[in-house]
């Protein structure tokens, strides 16, 4: 009974992702009953064996539970939905057919750790991918954080701006603004470093603004002195700071070596 | 995986080996002792060190253990197993069982080594008793490791093992500890050639909760070293780490185990970014390693690691480093790729890495060598940077390779502020100015002098505490000690009265 109440719920389900626009509301509420429904047939974390048929099934709903999370704009959710997923994609990999929606979901995973600037989580995961390596670079779902992740390293910064409009698929879109956010902020911090002074109008391009007030609220935000007739920013210098003998720690090490060349000697 | 590698370069000369054996068959064997010969002396070995309550004497039979296995055939442990059991004991039936039974042509054929064998030994005296059930144990060591030695008996090895690793855990012997630990590496080899390693891995895991609770050290360490190599094999970087974070490596482990976990760790830390920690680990690893040409499989797979681990930190690595006999074939193409960082040629770089894609790629480096693309450009800027004190962004553009001026601006800014380089960019004239070099004595080079001082004091400190005295030496010396504080006592005795003498002299005055 509770299979086929299963059944009818994931179809009407299907229905409401595939629609255009999608009903996020109904989906939500889909999602919730339908989790209730696979925890009771045990699916939601499968153990032993089970019939394959049902784990495929169960597999769709949580793939479209994460793209459901990610239009609702609702990050914990994907995270959970996404190593609820992971058992699917690791421990059944050998008896499931393979997923067409798997290389999207573990590239939006990927981008997801790269706008939180996990970037050893990243290579982790990276490296856990059941790719060749050559294919990282062929897959288009991986390649764009892999690009995007070089990029960032690199210090690329346009490149990573430019590939905004790239994104293979339509959620990873999503990622991007915050993505931005984070470009923002390293290259401000970059800049405070490297310049002494910018003009505005060349700061407003090296940040990617395209007004200049957006560009005071975030110059106001970061405490730069901006000097609008003469339309400069100056950056103060950090660098000055005083080297301070670190006494206390100069004194421990050397009773140390007393007390060890004592028990030398 | 360093420990296929190794086996790899073993196979071949276990076939070299069995090659000149079958040669030296034909001429008259002379000692070194027979392999039967030296079964009976290490099972002798094991029996003393039951006996005498000393670890040490077990651990001599294990080193011998590697150039043993090479030499050993079913008859030579059909033979050991009748030699040294009583002739109706339980445990020597199922021991035979697990050796094929001596089929009539090879005993036909082994007649003209037969009686050489019995010239040299002397009519074995039947024990009368069975040996120590160590013994016992490492008999069946001996017998999985020769059921490696072909395809067939993948299978039944498996099962052997099996049967072995629950007699070890029911009988619960400290003294067998030692032994246990070479059969752990068995049983993950049987897995590995007859099967899928993964399917070890719950077993694994249960044994190493046991051991850890029953302070058996020895086991420990060598079932964490199987459990991350089985990790580190399906690539489970996040299961290792989350392992390596919840168990702790015993501190009396032997060396080549942690030789091996310092590697295994240098790989999880060097996909973690974590580079530094990754390079003490390798660094650990190589010192630790037995020399180059006992395992030259491993010592390879270190350096491969090690060489791009240092250039991920900036650093070019040694160049003697790649003319060293063992290496310098297997780190070829590392060399091409040293070359192409050091030059800091982007284009060179993406040649040499599509050349060497298939090789990197085998030894699990393609993605770590990937991250270098940064590091070249990095060794670029500073070499730039270093030559010039003025240079335009449009230069480093087009001696970097760069794609666009643009992306030279972000890069030069980037590399300022995480310190490659001292300068600062003039946006308005479009050039980088080049600050001096820093000043190279501020408070790290206390912090690295002191971190260099503390390994020494620990390196004496610790030759201090391997230190081994023969037992019951000290008797002597307290003898000898207590005659010197006799002597000592009628001196001091003779100076008082001496003293009194004086003093009387004193008085008289």
């Amino acid at each position: 009974m509770a299979s086929h109440k299963l059944a009818t719920l994931y179809k009407e389900l299907q229905r409401a992702f595939d629609a255009r626009p999608s009903d996020l509301k109904k989906c939500g509420t889909l999602l919730a009953q339908l989790k209730v429904g696979l925890i009771e047939a045990g699916l939601l974390i499968p153990q032993g064996e089970a019939n394959l048929q049902d784990l495929v099934v169960a597999r769709d709903i949580l793939e479209i539970g994460v793209f459901w999370s990610i239009r609702a704009q609702d990050i914990p959710s994907f995270d959970r939905y996404f190593s609820q997923l992971y058992t699917f994609y690791t421990d059944y990999r050998s008896s499931l057919p393979p997923s067409k929606r798997e290389f999207p979901v573990r590239g939006l995973n990927l981008i997801r750790l790269l706008t939180q600037n996990r970037i050893a989580d990243f290579h982790t995961t990276l490296e856990s991918l059941p790719l060749p390596a050559d294919e990282i670079n062929t897959n288009p779902y991986i390649r764009h954080p892999v690009n995007l992740e070089r990029w960032l390293m690199e210090g690329s910064y346009s490149k990573v701006w430019n590939a905004r409009e790239e994104a293979p698929a339509e959620e990873y879109k999503f990622f991007v603004d915050s993505l931005m956010g984070t470009i923002r902020n390293e290259i401000a911090s970059c800049e405070e470093s490297a310049y002494e002074s910018l003009p505005l109008k060349d700061a407003a391009t090296l940040l990617f603004f395209t007004s200049q007030s957006g560009l005071l609220k975030f110059a106001q935000q970061r405490g730069w002195q901006v000097d609008l007739t003469a339309g400069l920013i100056t950056f103060a210098k950090k660098n000055d700071e005083l080297v301070e003998i670190p006494k206390e720690k100069l004194i421990a090490a050397n009773l140390a070596y007393a007390r060890e060349l004592e028990q030398i000697v | 995986m360093p420990d296929v590698e190794m086996k790899a370069t073993d196979k071949k000369e276990d076939k070299k080996d069995e090659k000149k054996e079958e040669s030296e068959k034909e001429a008259p064997k002379q000692p070194p002792p027979t392999p039967t010969q030296e079964i009976k002396a290490n099972i002798a070995l094991i029996e003393r060190a039951i006996n005498d309550l000393e670890p040490r004497y077990t651990y001599r039979v294990l080193r011998s253990f590697t150039s043993l296995r090479k030499r050993i055939s079913d008859k030579v442990l059909r033979d050991a197993i009748e030699e040294n059991y009583p002739k109706d004991s339980a445990v020597k039936a199922s021991l035979l069982s697990w050796v094929p039974p001596a089929p009539p042509a090879e005993q036909s054929m082994e007649v003209d080594t037969a009686p050489t064998t019995s010239e040299t030994t002397p009519p074995p005296s039947k024990p009368s008793s069975d040996p120590v059930p160590e013994a016992e144990i490492y008999l069946r060591l001996l017998i999985i490791h020769h059921l490696h030695s072909s395809k067939e008996t993948y299978s039944k090895s498996i099962q052997i093992s099996h049967e072995t690793v629950d007699k070890m855990q029911s009988m619960n012997r400290r003294s067998m500890d030692p032994i246990a630990a070479k059969v752990w590496f068995a049983v993950e080899r049987s897995y590995e050639l007859g099967g899928e390693l993964a399917d070890a891995r719950p077993m694994f895991l249960a044994a190493q909760r046991t051991a850890s609770l029953r302070h058996d050290d020895d086991t420990q360490a060598s079932l964490i070293n199987r459990l991350l190599r089985g990790y580190l094999h399906y690539n489970l970087y996040d299961q290792a780490d989350k392992l390596v974070s919840k168990t702790t490596f015993p501190v009396s482990a032997s060396n080549p185990q942690y030789a091996r976990y310092h590697y295994f760790l240098g790989r999880i830390k060097a996909v973690q970014l974590n580079y530094t920690a990754a390079h003490t680990n390798l660094q650990q690893a190589i010192r630790r390693a037995p020399t180059a040409k006992t395992a030259p499989g491993f010592y390879q797979a270190v350096h491969k690691l090690f060489v791009i681990v240092e250039l991920l930190m900036g650093d070019i690595p040694d160049r003697g480093l790649f003319r060293h006999p063992v290496l310098e074939k297997a780190l070829g193409a590392y060399f091409d790729i040293v070359k192409a960082v050091r030059t800091g040629s982007l284009s060179e770089f993406q040649s040499t890495l599509n050349k060497h894609a298939a090789q990197f790629e085998a030894d699990k480096t393609y993605t770590l060598i990937v991250r270098l693309r940064q590091n070249v450009i990095k060794t670029g800027i500073r070499r730039l940077s270093l030559s010039y004190s003025r240079i335009s962004l449009r230069d480093i553009c087009l001696k970097l390779h760069l794609d666009s001026e643009e992306d030279a601006e972000y890069i030069v800014g980037k590399a300022i502020r995480d310190g490659v380089i001292e300068g600062r960019i003039v946006h308005e004239k479009g050039w980088m100015e080049c600050g001096g070099q820093k000043n190279a004595y501020g408070p790290e080079a206390i912090e690295v002098f002191g971190r260099r001082i503390g390994y020494c004091l620990d390196l004496h400190n610790q030759s201090v505490k391997a230190m081994r005295y023969p037992l019951n030496a000290h008797r002597k010396e307290l003898a000898a000690a207590q005659d010197a504080r006799e002597r000592e006592k009628e001196l001091a005795k003779e100076i008082q009265e001496g003293d009194m003498d004086d003093d009387e002299g004193l008085g008289d005055y």
